[in-house]
């Protein structure tokens, strides 16, 4: 029915309280402010995700301080034989690395915290690979970089140097290849 | 701009936020932080854009009405 034909208090926008209770049924204003709502949703939504990276930005600037290409000690090489690995932490105390000893005699070290879950990444002998068991990644022990399950991103690469009769770690790539 | 240009410019916005997150965490956690602060300044651009769009978009909206 024209809203002019009804009765006073069933006009639209009237001021009669049993007409106020069916307001929100009038359904061009519920498509138009549903519209604005949901316009309003997106922009809060875009404000949110696009502020979420202030906080990486900000411990990006924290954490400059020059902290790789320390050089350590990390073994022998009498200590460490073709199949083996040994565990360190380079290039600071809270950093686990893992040192293999390759099948074909090559030394490779990578950080060994899962670039998935954060997971320690053990070296499978038998496979010769680098596996985390946590959800089953495995990673190629030439490279670092991911085979397998879930992980995305390479094991960080920790550059050797073997002098005399030790083996060093010079410095660090976190991404590479 | 016209209504339906602040809505392409929001939902453009929100896009690439998304976009931009996911790449300055990847970023920060492969220790790049030259393009984590290059993916925070894009994600705050866009941030002002979406807002320009959404006030210009109130603007034109809520004048109608009157």
């Amino acid at each position: 029915m024209d809203n002019k034909k009804k009765l006073a208090r069933n006009k639209y926008e009237t001021n009669d309280d049993m007409i106020n209770l069916i307001d929100n049924l009038n359904r061009d204003d519920d498509v138009k402010y549903n519209r604005r709502a949901f316009l309003k949703t997106a922009v809060g939504a875009s404000v949110t995700l696009g502020l979420a990276t202030l906080p990486f930005s900000i411990k990006a600037m924290m954490n400059t301080a020059g902290e790789d290409d320390k050089r350590i000690a990390i073994a022998k090489l009498s200590e460490i034989s073709k199949g083996q690995s040994l565990n360190f932490n380079y290039p600071t105390d809270e950093d686990p690395a893992i040192l293999v000893h390759t099948k074909d005699g090559k030394f490779v070290a990578y950080n060994n915290k899962c670039t998935h879950l954060q997971c320690p990444v053990f070296y499978e002998k038998e496979q010769d690979v680098l596996l985390c068991p946590c959800h089953k990644g495995y990673f190629d022990v030439k490279s670092g970089h991911p085979l397998a399950g879930p992980p995305q991103r390479e094991l960080p690469r920790i550059e050797l140097e073997i002098v005399d009769d030790t083996i060093y770690a010079v410095g660090r790539k976190v991404r590479h290849g | 701009m016209d209504k339906k240009t602040c809505w392409i410019v929001i939902f453009l916005s929100l896009a690439v936020n998304v976009v931009m997150l996911q790449w300055t965490v990847e970023a920060y956690f492969g220790l790049e932080y030259e393009r984590v602060y290059l993916f925070t300044s894009i994600a705050c651009l866009s941030v002002l854009a979406a807002l320009a769009a959404f006030f210009r978009w109130r603007n034109l909206e809520y004048k109608e009405k009157k």
